[in-house]
């Protein structure tokens, strides 16, 4: 709006003029407005627009302002959106390659993020069905000479007191699990997994689904029991049960209850529950006791209750409750909140109960990955939609001579990126929905879409969330095509296409994210790897577990025997409990020269040939041998830890022994092995103590097998063990195999962060290659004379590729430290761990530039190849 | 009368559309009626009668060419339609039987 004079009101009093004004009547008043100003601005100009303004508020009256209903236009807009929709259509199918580049890597980038979505929340939801205000009681252990450490069990004494001294707890349950146990229901044998004892008040307390049978009094009687749905079924095949009987090591228990099987994202998993009063009745003191930890409690605590100020009272609690003066010092207790205990326990041992149980920490890291790659693929659509403007050139300057708006077109331009986004979104389930089962089967999950778009809430975060990307990744390619001036366009000029540092910094973006994460991939693999082959200090290939039930334990000896004389067995021996986790830790006791200490090693009593099996190897001492008649119950071998916790500078003789036996008559110290890891290499190596108890019961036979020939030897073991144990069915495990399950969180995390990574490289190489094609388009002609100049083939390549070479240097150089200190971060949750090679990154760099080159030479080859007479013709 | 009511300002502009005849828009309006009657008239309050009026049918309008002046804004120029013109003459002709009616005597101020 120029005048007269020279000078102008303010700017945004007309605006806001023109805002407010009736569209009909805003051209003469602000013609008439004008004219008024010119006159005075004569005289004094800022005086003019002052009463421009004043002029402009008086205006303000009904009269003038526009009809809310009058819409901003007077064109049909449901038309001019069919125009839109009806342009960008054509657009996308003239460009048919740079449209499926353009929205494939969209829906890549929203498929990978809707995975992941989907696993978080699956993990989220973990025992969120119940309503109560339910906490875990845990303890932090620290007996003398064994790594403090927080367990997920505590004394059946705890429940029934803490419920007396603490009137902020309203109800507890206890869990007293019995693993498998073998069930009789009229002369059909049956053996069920997950067999444990709990509290009356189980099912109050937990909202686990129940199909027959009344809560409130379930499990109140001796020998009551209730199964779940499958095992009912297994057992009678019905689930309407109630009052049936069966009988379960020796007792018989009465049906009392079905209900739904634990579901998938429940921390606890069991299939026949009894009555804890079952128990108790052959243990009168078991509401007081204690004296060792092999429950797991569970209370419900008022809302408005203060745990900290709980917290603050239990050392005293302790003390009174369990009438030892010293509990304090050795042990405390936490309280868990239900909704942590699966996603913030990997710091809590012993949690045998908690299935499933996952490191939360990874899910932020998750959450993290799958925004950027969203980011990335948001950045390649804007930058690819930004790049291809030129072929909407002709198109906006029509547009715009015959009467578009620049807003018209700005809004077009949204509403085909939001189009575009649409596709992308439908792409990118279609995606899913096949990908899943795939990935279910990687990392052992059971996610599902359908159920998850379901939930009103969480399709309308997704639809909301396609919408902004697709008015955030459309708002700038909008303004930038919309700004265009139709006479420049027309006239056909093409040169408004500069250099864009914004388009190379999204690259620069990109490429650093993608770095970032082919590093992370390359360290998680390190350390995976070095997991895998790091020298624990043990044998543990070729290992077949099989379990040691009742009947199989009292024949163990016999079955040893004949499986040695099989050809592929290359030892039996049997243990108490399973390297891999940590072994318990029991109460335990040193002669030193002055006076006699306790100390609580990790503990596992074995078979006489256990370190041969196991290839463990002594540094001093001898091992266990059936010829001392003391090796049964009074010979020990420690490991390094133990000896230098206790300071014995010779170990070998030193008298010690389990905390129950009398300070005269211990046993000894018979040998000294290696530091070797049994315990999962999250976890520095614990003090540790072997003895052999031959009257104790084995939970495990190791038998080592011929790992060329590992199918014959299973048929051998099966068959010898088949010969013996007539109730109970052979249940093995290869050692191995258990030992992936301990990493399984760190392994998934790694198979996640490795399909990214290949996910935001591909994605970014998309982009790359759209970008490329249309620079080395613009230069075509450059190309073209350099050539009949005399450039050679690698002078042009040089000259083409450098670009794009420099941003991924850039890139590089951006995203190092951050994936340094990242990984760092991750790589200290090891107690082993390997170091960051710096040659990961330049691995990683120069992986990416080779990635990304090769992306780029497909245009470059072309644009070099090109018979330069063409090239030069085309004016 | 009847049907027709006319405010007095809205009288006085549609006098004012009158009298300029062929340059009737927006500034020379509002000059008009300063200038004659020594008041004061907004953009505003002028704008709202015009387009009342107009509403109405007493005026109507059309654009003219743009010229230079006036950041190329054209102007629009009012004319009394018959309409106008009727309900002035009605309010005239009111007016003068109310002054007719008038006895002489009311406005023999002497013995007040």
């Amino acid at each position: 709006m120029s005048s007269q004079s020279g000078h102008q009101p303010f700017s945004w009093v007309s605006r806001f003029l023109r805002w407010f004004c009736h569209p009909e009547l805003i051209e003469d008043i602000e013609g008439d407005l004008l004219e008024l100003f010119d006159q005075r601005a004569t005289d004094n100009v800022l005086k003019a627009k002052f009463r421009h303004v004043v002029d402009v508020l008086l205006l303000c009256r009904p009269g003038i302002i526009r009809d809310l209903t009058y819409s901003n236009n007077n064109f049909n807009t449901i038309d001019m959106v069919k125009n839109y929709l009806k342009s960008a259509w054509r657009n996308l199918v003239k460009h048919r390659g740079f449209s499926a580049i353009n929205i494939f890597s969209l829906s890549i980038g929203m498929s990978a993020c809707l995975i992941i979505f989907l696993f978080v929340k699956d993990e989220r939801s973990f025992d969120a069905m119940h309503q109560k205000n339910i906490y875990r009681l845990c303890e932090i252990q620290s007996f003398q000479g064994t790594n403090t450490q927080s367990v997920a069990l505590s004394t059946p004494g705890m429940g029934p007191t803490i419920i007396e001294e603490f009137p902020e707890v309203e109800a507890y349950t206890r869990i007293n699990p019995f693993g498998s146990q073998l069930v009789d229901t009229k002369g059909k044998k049956l053996k069920v997994d997950q067999v444990a004892a709990v509290d009356s008040t189980f099912f109050e307390i937990f909202d686990y689904q129940l199909i027959n049978g009344d809560r409130n009094t379930l499990l109140d009687g001796v020998m009551d029991a209730v199964l779940t749905e499958s095992v009912a079924m297994n057992m009678y095949n019905d689930t309407n049960v109630i009052g049936e009987s069966f009988i379960l090591d020796g007792n018989s228990y009465i049906v009392r209850g079905v209900m739904e099987d634990f579901p998938e994202n429940s921390h606890i998993q069991y299939d026949l529950l009894i009555s804890m009063s079952t128990i108790m009745q052959n243990q009168p003191n078991f509401n007081t006791y204690f004296e060792s930890n092999f429950v797991n409690t569970y209370l419900v605590i008022n809302e408005n209750a203060d745990i900290k100020k709980m917290a603050d009272r239990f050392p005293d609690y302790l003390v009174k409750a369990s009438g030892d003066e010293n509990f304090s010092d050795f042990m405390q207790i936490f309280l868990q909140p239900l909704n942590e205990v699966h996603l913030a326990s990997t710091d809590i041992e012993h949690d045998y109960q908690n299935y499933r149980k996952f490191n939360g920490e990874y899910l932020g890291a998750f959450l993290l990955v799958g925004l950027f790659i969203l980011l990335i693929a948001s950045v390649n659509f804007m930058n690819l939609t930004t790049a291809r403007a030129s072929n909407r050139a002709k198109e906006i300057g029509v547009r715009k001579t015959i009467g578009a708006l620049k807003k018209q077109l700005f809004y077009q331009f949204i509403l085909e990126s939001v189009m575009l986004s649409f596709m992308a979104l439908v792409i990118a389930i279609t995606f899913t929905v096949i990908s899943l089962p795939l990935l279910n089967n990687l990392i052992d999950r059971e996610l599902n879409l359908t159920n998850m778009l379901m939930d009103p809430m969480i399709s309308i975060v997704i639809l909301s969330t396609t919408i902004l990307i697709g008015v955030i990744a459309g708002v700038y390619p909008a303004l930038y095509l919309s700004s265009f001036k139709p006479v420049i366009i027309l006239k056909g000029f093409k040169t408004f296409e500069k250099k864009s540092v914004f388009r190379s910094s999204l690259v620069v973006l990109q490429f650093s994210l993608a770095l970032g994460m082919i590093v992370s991939t390359l360290v998680v693999v390190q350390q995976l790897r070095y997991m895998k082959n790091k020298d624990i200090g043990f044998n543990k290939d070729h290992i077949l577990l099989v379990e040691l039930n009742s009947e199989a334990g009292s024949k163990y000896k016999q079955i040893k025997q004949e499986l040695q004389k099989r050809s592929n067995i290359l030892g039996v021996t049997a243990s108490g409990q399973r390297l891999g986790n940590n072994f318990h830790q029991w109460g335990f006791k040193a002669k030193l020269d002055t006076a006699i200490v306790g100390i609580t090693p990790s503990n596992v009593h074995v078979d006489y040939n256990y370190l041969d099996v196991y290839d463990i190897k002594l540094k001093s001492g001898r091992k266990f041998s059936e010829d001392f008649a003391t090796d049964n119950g009074l010979a020990f071998i420690v490991n390094e830890a133990f000896a230098e916790e206790l300071g014995f500078d010779e170990p070998l003789g030193k008298k010690v022994g389990h905390s129950w036996y009398p300070d005269d008559s211990l046993g000894t110290i018979i040998g000294v092995t290696e530091n070797f890891n049994f315990n999962s290499l999250h976890f520095k190596v614990n003090t540790l103590s072997m003895v052999v108890h031959e009257d104790w019961n084995y939970s495990e036979m190791s038998v080592k097998i011929n790992g060329a020939n590992i199918q014959a030897a299973i048929a051998e073991v099966e068959d010898v063990y088949n010969q013996f144990v007539m109730d109970y069915p052979i249940e093995y495990e290869f050692l191995d195999k258990h030992f992936e399950e301990l990493y399984k969180s760190d392994q998934q995390m790694g198979s996640v962060i490795t399909i990214v990574a290949i996910l935001s490289i591909i994605i970014g190489c998309m982009g790359l290659f759209g970008l490329a094609s249309i620079s080395i388009r613009r230069r075509i002609k450059e190309v073209g004379i350099r050539k009949v100049m005399g450039a050679s083939g690698q002078q042009l390549m040089y000259l083409l590729s450098r670009n794009f070479a420099v941003m991924i240097l850039i890139s590089f150089m951006i995203a190092t430290p951050f994936t340094y200190i990242f990984m760092s971060g991750w790589l200290e949750s090891f107690a082993f761990r390997t170091q960051i090679n710096p040659f990961l990154f330049v691995g990683g760099g120069i992986m990416s530039l080779v990635i990304a080159l090769t992306t780029v030479s497909y245009h470059v080859l072309k644009a070099i190849n090109a018979n330069p007479v063409k090239a030069l013709k085309y004016e | 009368m009847g049907k027709y009511t006319l405010g007095e300002f809205e009288e006085v502009v549609m006098l004012t559309v009158a009298i300029l005849y062929e340059n009737a828009y927006g500034i020379t309006i509002k000059e008009e009626i300063e200038k004659r009657l020594d008041r004061k008239v907004s953009v505003g309050a002028m704008r709202t009668a015009l387009s009342r009026l107009e509403k109405k049918k007493f005026l109507k309008s059309e654009f003219g060419e743009a010229t230079a002046v006036r950041g190329g804004k054209r102007k629009r120029y009012f004319k009394v339609t018959p309409e106008g013109k009727d309900v002035l003459e009605q309010v005239m002709e009111t007016r003068k039987q109310l002054w007719n009616a008038i006895p002489s005597v009311s406005f023999d101020f002497k013995f007040a």
